[in-house]
């Protein structure tokens, strides 16, 4: 039972991170009705600029020392004064990373942002009012390039970077087995879920969600009631590019950067058309099932199981209930 | 039309090679293709062979992606199912006893056969609805393939993760041993591919096939079944594919599970849009440029870098974003590939020198 | 011939028909007249089987159709135009109306695959046919090889037209054949239509703005308002009826 529930927790947690992936995917087919192959592939550069600004920088010569790590003398003293493994000592540690940490996802945020801008200017852009067809061909082709960019730019593999939040060992008694949690996983999940709540909220009330839910409706008629399309185009991709930098960067945490951090963009992928890609509820639950059945698969079969978990609970969906869990069935007009 | 397009009965006007030019350019790729085995040198018979392999395959993919209008991204997968029923069901023949001679005749029908189970099971249920299910499906089912073959556990039958080796072809006591051999299989069996799907679309299946990619609610009410037409259109497209992959197990002396990742997917699609979808040549123009890119490539990179390893490591991002590159300018700039620009160079040469362009 | 019964058919809150039952008379032009929003267009499409009723049935030669897909009813024998030109806008028009001969082709998957053979054979026969039954019928042989994009708005509608006809219908359906036409194209049309249930005998069921049209050529109306049948008879019977005045006038009228 204890461990049911370790996995589970871990399923969880690992299920709030997709849906925060997912979120990028969704707002930029809420606006654009262009489903985003290469999405994983944003996320990868997110992870990779978070490296770069939380490792690379600090580790060059030319960086001040306490980029790399800061640690005035009360610190120090406080530190020799500290048993192993003590929770204290693991917020010190988080401390002194800090000033990289905040630079790394600064860093990969300001990155990510420009780099969806960059890409919404000049493949989507152009192609506004064309068949939706052609774009979401583009975005395949987009895979291509960024991960071949990526090979050119960052050699390196499997990299560690500093985890975003003091990573306590949390211990816990459940049905007399003890259960472990980690500060920086519970963290990764509390921004996960805030972002997430924080973009339904702006899509639901704000005037520019409102912007973005009347292009969804219809381009054309958004077009001539004043709203700018392409503003509406190029806010999502930035929404969804800065998401996907958190994302990346609480990846990069949990697994080290590397090239198969762009896959997680096709698990993604089947879980948004598993919740019914415009149903920020349906994604939400598909992410957190998905993530429970991985932890599920991971327990009794083995890790190398999980990955394929997406790809086949969005088969076995689609089979059942053809249009996503909550996704609905257009009435179309002839 | 400035010069005549004048036909004296529709059995005239329904001609596909409907001009010389048309005409002389076909004889001119057959006469090369047959002699090719005799006069090119290894490495042209190398490339030529690889470009026959991918053009089956993304003949079948432009069916299902050029004219019906679905996007499928998984087409790899059907590849790796082609291929790894070559060594497989050789070894079962192998055990009962048929003679090596006929083997040839029951693995590649057996190789389209057993895996038409996995695209029912794949295309079934996306086909139901619209839009990009069937993209995410067939993404998922090359996931899930390439993780069957690559599993522990099923790796006495598929080599897991170091592979396969496969056997020769033997037609009825002709060992195909050599590449030039096989060359001449390959090409005769792209010829006939390409031939059958162009008759498709002179007939109701394949006319069938382009009003659902065009407006799929007018098909329905001229009596077109949606489903019974698209599971149509995926199963031809894959059958492509399993015969491009038992080809490239022939082909080959050893199978590897990375040869048919996403990557591969992404090629078939790459070469499919350069060329121009939803048109017969399309693939052909396509398989040219994507197999030649990689060669291009290396050949660049001997000159430029000699033998210095940092350079030459480049050589695969530079490759793949090149691809990515190509399928995003055609998309951006010439939608129609690079069919429409031969199609546009031979109305010039029909009219000229009467017009120009 | 094709008869509706008590159909009923919302969205959500919305009504769009309630309890529409008349019959269409075989080898005769029967009209659907009413204002915008009366429900014309979803009367068709609850024939054509685009939308299911939520009661009552549609009836076709006698047998009960309303459950089928519209690709089956279309094979039974129904056929129609839309009110914005539903033709398949990348192919040619001679392609265009060949999809029309589409149920009545027998060509399989391996026939087509082969070609040469009965594929060709058919083939051959059924562009034969098209040329003498339906393009020269609509005039259209001047534009065969052309392709849709390029045609005027009525020649389009001309050769959705030419699509239905070669599906040789039992009925046909024209959702506003000359909607958006000036009054050479409308007479044009209108002339197209009576030679269409004349010469071919199919039964025609047609919606329509153009009074004049309606009243010219249509042996019965069926007038809907708000999603009821108000009215139902002759054009003389229809056009005297109050409820139709006011439905068209207002109350004062």
């Amino acid at each position: 039972m204890g461990e049911f529930i370790q996995f589970t927790l871990n399923g969880l947690m690992s299920g709030a991170i997709y849906a925060l992936i997912a979120v990028g995917i969704v707002s930029v087919f809420k606006a654009t009705k262009v489903v985003n192959f290469a999405h994983g592939y944003i996320i990868m550069f997110g992870a990779y600029f978070y490296f770069t600004f939380s490792v690379i920088v600090p580790g060059a010569a030319w960086a001040p020392d306490w980029l790399q790590s800061w640690e005035p003398a009360w610190m120090v003293a406080m530190k020799a004064d500290l048993p192993m493994f003590s929770p204290m000592g693991a917020v010190l540690d988080w401390l002194s990373n800090l000033p990289r940490i905040i630079l790394g996802l600064a860093g990969a945020v300001i990155c990510n942002a420009l780099l969806g801008l960059l890409i919404e200017r000049t493949l989507m852009r152009p192609l506004i009012g064309q068949s939706t067809f052609a774009m979401i061909m583009i975005t395949v082709g987009l895979i291509s390039v960024l991960s071949g960019t990526k090979g050119l730019i960052w050699t390196a593999d499997a990299e560690f970077v500093p985890h975003i939040a003091p990573n306590t060992p949390i211990r816990l008694n459940l049905f007399d087995t003890p259960i472990f949690l980690f500060g920086a996983d519970l963290v990764n999940v509390a921004v996960a879920l805030l972002l997430f709540g924080a973009i339904v909220a702006m899509v639901r009330y704000t005037k520019s969600g409102v912007a973005i839910r009347a292009t969804a409706e219809d381009q054309s008629t958004a077009y001539s009631m004043g709203i700018s399309v392409p503003r509406v185009f190029s806010r999502a991709w930035v929404l969804a590019a800065t998401t996907g930098a958190i994302a990346g960067a609480i990846l990069a945490t949990r697994n080290g950067v590397s090239p198969s951090l762009g896959l997680f963009g096709f698990s993604v992928l089947a879980i948004v058309l598993m919740g019914g890609l415009d149903s920020y509820v349906g994604v939400f639950i598909a992410a957190l099932t998905v993530g429970f059945l991985e932890a599920m698969a991971q327990w009794q079969f083995g890790g190398e199981f999980a990955e394929v978990v997406p790809y086949i609970a969005v088969l076995v969906v689609i089979l059942i209930r053809p249009h996503g869990l909550f996704g609905q069935k257009e009435v179309e007009r002839i | 039309m400035i010069t005549g397009d004048l036909k004296a009965t529709y059995a005239a006007d329904e001609r596909v090679l409907n001009n010389g030019y048309k005409q002389a350019f076909v004889l001119a790729m057959a006469a090369l293709c047959a002699l090719m085995p005799f006069i090119a040198n290894d490495y042209i018979i190398l490339v030529a062979s690889q470009m026959g392999i991918m053009l089956i395959a993304v003949v079948g993919v432009n069916v299902v992606i050029g004219y019906t209008g679905l996007l499928s991204l998984g087409h790899a997968a059907f590849m790796a199912i082609g291929a790894y029923s070559v060594p497989i069901l050789h070894r079962l023949m192998d055990n009962i006893g048929l003679p090596d001679g006929i083997m040839p005749f029951i693995a590649i029908p057996g190789a389209i056969a057993i895996s038409a189970i996995v695209g029912i099971i794949v295309g079934l249920p996306s086909l139901r609805v619209k839009g990009l299910y069937l993209a995410v499906a067939t993404l998922s089912a090359n996931f899930i393939i390439i993780f069957l073959i690559e599993l522990e556990a099923l790796a006495p039958w598929t080599g897991g993760l170091v592979g396969l080796n496969t056997p020769d072809p033997n037609i009825l006591g002709w060992v195909f041993d050599t590449q030039r051999e096989m060359f001449a299989l390959i090409a005769a069996l792209a010829f006939v591919t390409i031939l059958a799907i162009q008759n498709l679309f002179r007939t109701r299946v394949g006319r069938a096939f382009i009003a659902i990619r065009e407006r799929d609610y007018s098909a329905e009410i001229l009596g077109i079944s949606l489903f019974r037409y698209k599971l149509m259109s995926f199963a031809i497209s894959a059958a492509c594919c399993r015969l491009a992959g038992a080809l490239f197990a022939y082909f080959y002396a050893r199978i590897l599970p990375e040869q048919f990742e996403l990557a591969l997917s992404l090629q078939l699609v790459a070469a499919l849009i350069v060329g121009g979808m939803g048109r017969t040549m399309g693939p052909v123009f396509g398989v040219m440029i994507i197999v030649m890119v990689p060669e291009v490539l290396k050949f660049t990179f001997g000159m430029v870098a000699g033998g210095a390893a940092e350079v030459a490591q480049l050589r695969a991002p530079v490759q793949e974003i090149v691809f990515g590159l190509l399928i995003i300018f055609f998309l951006m700039f010439e939608p129609l590939g690079i069919n429409q620009l031969v199609d546009r160079g031979i109305r010039a040469l029909n009219r000229w020198p009467f017009a120009r362009g | 011939m094709l008869e509706v019964r008590d159909v009923h058919l919302s969205f959500g809150g919305i009504k769009a028909l309630q309890g529409v039952s008349f019959a269409a008379k075989p080898g005769e032009i029967t009209g659907v007249i009413g204002p915008n929003g009366a429900g014309k267009t979803s009367l068709f499409n609850a024939i054509s089987g685009f939308y299911q009723p939520d009661r009552g049935q549609v009836f076709f030669g006698g047998n009960d159709i309303s459950h089928l897909s519209p690709d089956r009813r279309a094979e039974m024998g129904i056929a129609r135009t839309f009110q914005n030109i539903a033709l398949f806008r990348g192919m040619t028009v001679l392609d265009n109306i060949k999809l029309g001969g589409h149920t009545r082709l027998r060509t399989g998957l391996w026939s087509a695959l082969s070609y040469f053979g009965p594929a060709r054979r058919e083939e051959l026969e059924l562009r034969r046919e098209i040329e003498e039954k339906v393009i020269d019928f609509l005039e259209i042989d001047h534009i065969r090889k052309y392709p849709i994009t390029i045609l005027p708005y009525g020649l389009q509608k001309r050769v959705e037209l030419g699509r239905a006809l070669a599906m040789q219908p039992k009925v046909l359906l024209l959702d506003e054949p000359v909607a958006g036409m000036n009054r050479e194209e409308t007479a044009d049309m209108a002339r197209f239509i009576l030679d269409v249930q004349e010469q071919f005998g199919i039964t025609v069921l047609l919606v329509e703005h153009d009074m004049h049209m309606v009243m010219d050529i249509c042996s019965h109306i069926v007038v809907l308002n708000f999603g009821q049948q108000i009215a139902s008879g002759t054009p003389a019977e229809v056009s005297g009826d109050p409820g139709v005045i006011e439905a068209y006038l207002g109350a004062a009228a």
